[in-house]
């Protein structure tokens, strides 16, 4: 029982924490809220989880969260991954530009 | 058409020669190009040995990259540096001497000819380079690849060396900061409809440019690199 109202704890701080967010839009804000609202609901009723997993043919529901959340840290990573990209080239012509810039040719 | 006084074609030259680590040779490699063009633009792509300090005194014009940010990389920003200075025509040559300077000269020379923008090097047309073979079922692999997904005819895409005149450069917009750039260079060339021809050139495999050269597990890493790149388009 204490384990559950230890992920209820976090759960909620996280809620508020989202909710201070400044720079997040409206629409990243709401999918995030929904989920974590999701997780707070499963944390309280673990047995609707293994409603919602019979529904999509999945035993139990546990092993439906592990699926999800698998995709769903998946997805993330992918995601920073590009944006990481998109940082490099941005970097190279920064780096490119300084660099033409103190370019020296023969004394 | 005659073509114009060679001389002057190797005047209108810039050879571009992207060089990491490369302390060792470089000054032997930008000697060698001196003798025969007067424009070498040499990318030091923040080297951390005294690639830099070898090349003061050298004919060679030098740009640093502050950090190290790969192959392709710097190949774009000597390209532009050359494109600035008026070049009419870019060479790109690579920096561990696995390249003759003579190659590059008739590279420029097909091209100062006409009837093409764009002339690669290609050691498989070329009987007396030695390929080792798994670096030659690797290459091969590059260039089926290349091949089939820009259209191109192509027999080594992984050469460094390359002459292009100024147009073909103007069309090079490289992003794959890495080794991917080989197969990205073609694929741009290609949408451009610029005429490519290959000669062949000796490669000199050294036991210095076998070390300094890639990695032949790196050709994952190319294959990763050119499927994201799909994605950041």
């Amino acid at each position: 029982m204490t384990f559950k109202f230890f992920l209820i704890a976090v759960l909620i701080g996280f809620l508020f924490y989202l909710l201070l967010l400044p720079r997040l839009d409206t629409l990243r804000k709401g999918v995030i809220f929904l989920l974590v609202l999701t997780m707070l609901l499963f944390v309280i009723q673990p047995d609707w989880s293994t409603t919602v997993a019979h529904q999509v043919g999945v035993s139990r529901g546990v092993d439906l969260l592990f699926y999800l959340s698998h995709l769903l840290l998946f997805f993330v990573a992918f995601a920073y991954y590009l944006k990481f990209k998109k940082m490099e080239a941005r970097l190279t012509k920064l780096v490119r530009q300084l660099a033409l810039e103190r370019a020296w040719t023969e004394p | 058409m005659q073509a114009t006084d060679p001389g002057d074609v190797l005047d209108a030259a810039f050879v571009v020669v992207p060089a990491y680590n490369e302390a060792r040779v470089i000054r032997d490699v930008v000697e060698g190009l001196a003798t025969a063009f007067p424009n070498i633009v040499v990318v030091n792509d923040g080297s951390s040995d005294d690639t830099e300090e070898i090349l003061r005194g050298t004919p060679a014009k030098v740009i640093t990259h502050p950090l190290n940010l790969g192959q392709g990389a710097a190949l774009q920003t000597g390209i532009t540096f050359a494109l600035k200075r008026g070049a009419a025509y870019v060479v790109t040559f690579d920096a561990d001497g696995q390249h003759r300077v003579e190659d590059a000269v008739s590279a420029v020379r097909l091209l100062a000819a006409g009837g093409c923008d764009v002339v690669c090097g290609s050691r498989f047309l070329d009987t007396a380079s030695n390929v080792p073979p798994m670096r030659k079922f690797l290459l091969k692999a590059a260039v089926a690849f290349a091949n089939a997904t820009s259209g191109a005819h192509m027999t080594d895409v992984h050469n460094g060396l390359r002459a292009l005149n100024r147009k073909a450069a103007s069309c090079l917009n490289i992003s794959q900061s890495g080794m991917a750039h080989a197969s990205e260079i073609i694929s741009q060339l290609r949408k451009h409809d610029m005429a490519i021809r290959e000669i062949p050139v000796r490669i000199v495999y050294t036991e210095y440019s076998m070390t300094k050269g890639q990695s032949s597990l790196n050709a994952i890493n190319i294959l990763f690199d050119l499927v994201i790149g799909r994605f950041l388009k």
